[in-house]
């Protein structure tokens, strides 16, 4: 069938320039929004979902991750005999200061893990033997933090809380979310390099026993240990993610910014298109006159959304692309996989739709004599 | 003789209610055949167009009723209606409603790809539609680029796409100069005496009732008087004669 709707959107260019723009604000906003906010959950439990631990025990009313408070080591030789426990380790996260050049500080997030058995350890190794931090105050550091701590390499000694200790390697993807870096190092190196006292533990990581159910260990653990909280792995990452989303309220306003983006594009969308559809009353009388149904209709006005959005969708990722660059450059990471970037397509065809739904209803009430006037 | 193609039965048709109500059409009734060339004449606000766009399926009548070959169509839905417009009808406007953003070939494929006609057999059907209008020239020119004579031409040929028995012309020559006026009307004529339409023209021209087979006179939503071909060209004469 000839493209009245495509002939129609690219025969009044200013028309369809205007609506591009629109839809490009809109994508632009909802994937940057969408991006950072995933990358905002992504890493509000980083740790969480990278360790592979299936229980967590933490200390009593831990709100987050980030602020795991310190308990009983004694508890980790309990848990180890409830059945259906295959494993339980001792992992540490505290807070600590990093010694700059410059003579200030800056403060990290020490995180402990047994080198042995290297649960909980980092799990992407750029540079350096993941073995060395069983020796003496060795540290592994992200690649993404070198720049705030002052860019040590690895070899270099640094001093933290006034202890000297030594870069071994770098690590990949271990940002922390509340913005301190990761030192990564021994559970015995991150007692003396934060303010933990010795015989306490952070957490305690176990892993369920083939043949037992997660929730089944996780109850056992709950009753037979006091003092504490056990969480199943993707119950604490909830709980970190959530914590930021709606406690902090941060994540709501990343999303209430991808929401206005989806929304003043509708409006724009929608404005656009109702006002082509006016210009182009008489046209779709004509057809009416013609032997057009109103689903012929209703297809041309839908295809006309659905050219915007493909254009407007294709155009606006390459815009967001250049501005993730931007960001990215300036230390501000999106998480945007494939299905996501599908889901914001998914959203630009809906708005273009949702957008066109006035028009369909004009072009229905449309008075057939409006063909034959001059 | 065979059943009339077109059968309007004490048609009236009433716009607003109340003391707003005005009377578009009153009691109309005719009964028109193929092959005729039919001329409606009247003055402005007669309910010329109205008439026209109930005998289009574009409106329906309040009251009376309508056949289109013999099937009653008054009181037929919208989702009826289109099938019917596009089997039977072809409309010709005064102000042409060509689509601007479509070329002359363009305009007519669309009209055929409506009926159920696309791609290459679309295109060539145009094409000779086109040829038969007398536009073989200007295929892949914009509206905007032809003149008036030559969009009117082209509406002809969309009109005439899907091959339907009737056409229904609203002033074709209102918006040209008289002499390619003429030359649209004598196209309907032609399109009524030598392939057998039923070619219904509303217009103001006077001067093109000498093509006409028969000539309905409108006022005030009545049909007045009428006049077949033999009487028509006595009029005509006796006032040249004057």
């Amino acid at each position: 069938m000839v493209s009245l709707a495509r002939k129609n959107l690219f025969h009044d260019r200013v028309r369809f320039v205007v609506a591009l723009l629109g839809i490009q604000f809109a994508v632009v906003l909802m994937t940057l929004q969408i991006g950072f906010f995933l990358k905002f959950m992504t890493n509000a439990s980083v740790l969480i979902d990278h360790i592979e631990a299936d229980i967590w025990i933490t200390a009593k009313n831990l709100k987050n991750f980030d602020f795991g408070l310190p308990f009983s080591e004694q508890k980790l030789y309990e848990a180890r005999r409830v059945p259906g426990v295959l494993w339980a380790e001792r992992f540490l996260m505290g807070f600590s200061y990093w010694k700059m050049p410059d003579g200030g500080q800056e403060t990290i997030q020490v995180i402990g893990f047994n080198p042995e058995t290297r649960i909980g350890a980092p799990w992407d190794i750029v540079e350096g033997n993941l073995d060395d931090v069983k020796y003496f105050t060795q540290i592994f550091i992200d690649e993404a933090d070198r720049e705030r701590l002052g860019f040590p390499r690895v070899g270099d000694e640094v001093e933290i809380i006034g202890q000297r200790a030594r870069i071994a390697g770098i690590t990949r993807g271990a940002k922390s979310f509340v913005g301190s870096p990761f030192v990564f190092t021994s559970f015995k190196n991150a007692l003396k390099l934060s303010f933990i006292p010795p015989g306490q533990t952070v957490y305690i990581l176990v892993k369920v026993a083939p043949g037992f159910s997660i929730e089944e260990v996780k109850e056992h653990l709950a009753r037979t240990l006091t003092g504490v909280d056990v969480y199943t792995k993707r119950e604490f990452s909830w709980k970190s993610r959530r914590y930021w989303l709606l406690v902090t309220g941060a994540g709501i306003a990343l999303l209430s910014t991808a929401l206005l983006g989806l929304l003043v594009g509708t409006v724009i969308v929608g404005q656009t298109i109702y006002a082509s559809t006016m210009e182009h009353l008489k046209e779709f009388g004509t057809l009416k006159a013609i032997g057009a149904s109103n689903a012929d209709l209703y297809r041309i006005i839908i295809a006309q959304a659905l050219i915007m959005a493909t254009v407007g969708y294709a155009t606006g990722m390459l815009l967001a692309r250049a501005f993730l660059n931007v960001a990215r450059r300036a230390g501000l990471e999106a998480y945007l996989p494939l299905e996501v970037l599908a889901g914001i397509f998914g959203l630009t065809l809906l708005m273009c739709i949702g957008a066109s739904i006035l028009s369909i209803y004009k072009v229905t009430k449309l008075d057939p004599a409006l063909v034959f006037r001059s | 003789m065979s059943a009339p193609w077109l059968v309007l039965d004490r048609v009236s048709k009433v716009y607003g209610d109340g003391t707003s109500a005005v009377v578009a059409v009153r009691e109309v009734s005719l009964e028109l055949q193929g092959g005729r060339f039919v001329l409606l004449m009247g003055p402005s606000g007669s309910g010329k167009t109205t008439l026209l766009m109930l005998m289009g399926c574009l409106l329906k009548p309040t009251q009376g009723r309508l056949f289109l070959f013999e099937r009653e169509i008054s009181a037929l839905d919208e989702r009826t209606l289109p099938p019917l417009r596009r089997r039977y009808i072809g409309f010709v406007f005064q102000t042409f409603n060509l689509f601007p953003a479509l070329t002359a070939v363009e305009n007519v494929e669309l009209a055929l790809n409506l009926k159920g006609i696309n791609g290459r057999e679309a295109r060539r059907r145009a094409l000779t539609l086109l040829a038969r209008v007398g536009l073989s020239e200007r295929l892949h020119f914009l509206p905007r680029d032809l003149s008036g004579g030559e969009k009117q031409r082209v509406a002809l040929a969309r009109a005439l796409a899907g091959d339907p028995p009737i056409i229904l012309a609203d002033e074709p020559t209102g918006m040209l100069d008289s002499r390619t006026g003429r030359q649209i009307v004598e196209l309907l004529a032609d399109l009524a005496h030598t392939e057998g339409r039923l070619v219904f023209m509303v217009t103001h021209d006077p001067r093109v009732r000498d093509l006409a087979d028969d000539v309905l006179f409108m006022e005030d939503g009545s049909i007045v008087a009428r006049e077949s071909t033999g009487d028509l060209r006595e009029v005509v004469s006796g006032k040249e004669g004057r």
